[in-house]
């Protein structure tokens, strides 16, 4: 467990950034008006897909690229306007930027080198960081010379050195086979938990995303949608994107029968009410059809009789340990559940009437 | 056996025109160098072998002279169109997109588009007017137009080199609290080596061939290698000018074998 105190100073604040690309006409807006406080010693994860602006987010934390307006502070002091150099950040590159010319141990001690620190210190710390990644065979090797694995690692130790306060890792694992790539995810959640720097992780994959964050903040078009543990992002999402985004989802457009706090009662198709939940400061109207969200997992096979909702089986498709049946309900939507398989389970026949139980609290009312 | 649908190996004539223009290139010089070697002074019957025309090329002071003349211009200039051509190449890839850019890239490459004889005429009269109003008549203006001359040719593999090398690198060594000034010299200069030493070389065997802008600038007793030898031929044609040939020839060749190793080198 992390020490309650550190966690809760501030390492990272951001207010009011923007960043804009361009002029004129051809001026695009990367960032818009990004809030955002970062806690030190927490694993944090800007996700969403590929243009949201998170990479970008990176850079600018990193100082490669100049917020256009707004304030960002590290550790309390303003680095707006300063140079990559001049900050106590460090970056793992996408496809690691090692230095072609220089062997492992160089790489890994270049950082304390421009640091100005004596031989000796620069000697000691790279011979801990090729331990801590378990590459002490490896230290006169030249880039080239390893594999992609090990490049990473490589990386990892050199922006690891000179004991920044914050590690942005710009998708760190994408280049890497997924036996590899769950590997190094336990790798880097232990390298964290050893130096507890503060770690800021870029991707595109929701399920990384949700392993290993501490918090997530997923991005859309240069925004912060939603910003919460990976628990509330997957089970409170409060926009359809962020529903949509990370796992498979259940959207149904249903109309809202009564209210009471906190929830409202919507009217299923073939007519039973269930209480959907409400994100914070939205009053549907009564009578008017909103979005709901339900995840597959939270939906159970149940003889039709004693169903919430029934639907028609189109097809199913085996994974293993779970079944995806894909259906069609009464009013025409279409419907996805995922069943946990065990030896005795069949799979479904298609055009089979399936009823359907909602597990208590799983629907929810989504913002447009 | 897998055969390929396409290949232009199997068109009428191909093997032909191949081989007729391999014969073009290369008979002339094949000739030039074996009469380098004969006995007699024809250019055309073979009367024996000798090594007499080079034995007469090395004795020949003024050969001597034009050579070291040479060597040396081709160094002078090569070494400093290098210098310029790297600063031009990284203020080319290394800045942001600026307006006129692209007209950047076309004034440096001037020489490359401009007919040279252009050039030449032009840098006659150019340089006649500073001699005049100077009085100096030394080898600063070859030096100056050979330099000129050589810069596109230097750019050239330099910018290629730059533009190949991932950008990633200069940025990570700033994050890892490099001035500019450091992450040049640590990462972009040592990386940069083989496109410098291309671009070296590139401009020395331009500068060392170049008869047209030296014939025009230089002042009586600057004569270059090939413009001596374009000044024997209007006379007789010995031998001994093949030898001559022969030998520029041989430096010209390892010069190119030397820039291939080198650019191979990195491509591993």
């Amino acid at each position: 467990m992390k020490d309650q105190t550190a966690r809760d100073s501030v390492e990272i604040e951001i207010t009011g950034l923007s960043k804009v690309f361009g002029q004129g006409a051809a001026a695009f807006s990367a960032l818009s008006d990004i809030d955002l406080t970062i806690r030190t010693g927490e694993f944090f994860t800007l996700l969403g897909p590929s243009g949201c602006g998170k990479t970008t987010l990176l850079r600018v934390i990193a100082g490669f690229e100049q917020p256009s307006t707004g304030s960002l502070r590290i550790n309390g002091r303003e680095v707006a306007g300063k140079g990559p150099n001049a900050r106590p950040v460090n970056t793992v590159f996408q496809n690691y930027a090692l230095f072609p010319h220089m062997s492992v141990a160089d790489n890994i001690g270049f950082g304390l080198k421009m640091l100005g620190k004596p031989r000796a210190e620069v000697a000691a710390t790279t011979a801990d960081m090729l331990r801590l990644v378990k590459m002490e065979e490896m230290a006169e090797r030249k880039p080239a010379q390893i594999s992609g694995g090990q490049q990473q690692r490589v990386a990892l130790a050199r922006a690891l050195a000179p004991r920044p306060r914050v590690l942005l890792l710009d998708e760190p694992l994408s280049a890497l086979d997924l036996k590899l790539r769950k590997e190094m995810q336990g790798e880097l959640k232990r390298l964290q938990a050893e130096t507890g720097i503060t770690f800021i992780f870029v991707t595109h994959d929701q399920e990384e995303a949700l392993t290993m964050s501490d918090r997530v903040a997923v991005m859309s078009a240069g925004r912060i949608l939603q910003l919460g543990s990976p628990h509330e992002i997957y089970h409170a999402p409060r926009e359809r994107f962020v529903a949509d985004f990370i796992g498979d989802t259940n959207f149904m457009e249903l109309p809202v029968a009564r209210l009471e706090k906190g929830g409202a009662f919507v009217t299923l198709p073939g007519g039973s009410e269930t209480r959907a939940e409400l994100p914070e400061g939205l009053t549907p109207v009564i009578g008017e059809k909103v979005t709901v969200v339900i995840r597959p997992e939270q939906v159970q096979m149940a003889p039709p009789d004693a169903a919430e909702m029934t639907g028609t089986v189109e097809s199913a498709t085996f994974f293993g340990t779970d079944t995806h049946v894909h259906l069609r309900l009464s009013d025409g939507q279409g419907f996805i559940l995922r069943r946990q398989n065990s030896a005795r389970t069949e799979e479904p026949a298609p055009g089979a009437v399936m009823g359907l139980k909602l597990s208590p609290g799983a629907l929810r009312v989504l913002r447009d | 056996m897998f055969r390929r649908s396409y290949s232009v190996s199997h068109l009428p004539g191909f093997g032909f025109v191949a081989i007729l223009t391999f014969l073009m290139l290369y008979l002339p010089i094949l000739v030039l160098v074996i009469f380098s070697f004969n006995a007699g002074v024809s250019q055309s019957i073979w009367e024996g072998f000798s090594l007499q025309w080079y034995e007469a090329a090395f004795r020949n002071r003024q050969v001597r002279d034009v050579s070291i003349r040479s060597l040396w211009l081709a160094a002078t200039a090569a070494g400093i169109a290098t210098m310029v051509a790297t600063l031009a190449a990284l203020g080319t890839t290394r800045t942001g997109r600026f307006p006129g850019q692209t007209m950047i890239y076309a004034l440096i490459n001037q020489p490359l588009m401009v007919p040279e004889v252009v050039t030449g005429v032009a840098l006659l009269i150019f340089v006649a007017a500073i001699k005049v109003q100077t009085g100096y008549t030394g080898m600063g203006y070859l030096v100056a137009a050979h330099t000129a001359f050589c810069i596109p040719f230097a750019y050239l593999p330099i910018r290629a080199r730059l533009e190949t090398m991932d950008i990633n690198l200069e940025r990570a060594a700033a994050d890892l609290y490099a001035t500019p000034l450091q992450a040049f010299r640590y990462i972009t200069l040592p990386l940069l080596v083989p496109g410098i030493l291309a671009g070296f070389m590139l401009g020395f065997v331009i500068s060392l061939d170049t008869v047209v802008i030296t014939e025009f600038v230089k002042s009586a007793g600057q004569d270059t290698l090939p413009t001596y030898m374009l000044g024997q031929l209007r006379r007789t044609v010995t031998p001994e000018m093949n030898a001559i040939a022969t030998l520029f020839l041989a430096l010209s060749l390892m010069i190119v074998t030397a820039f291939f190793l080198i650019t191979r080198k990195r491509g591993a």
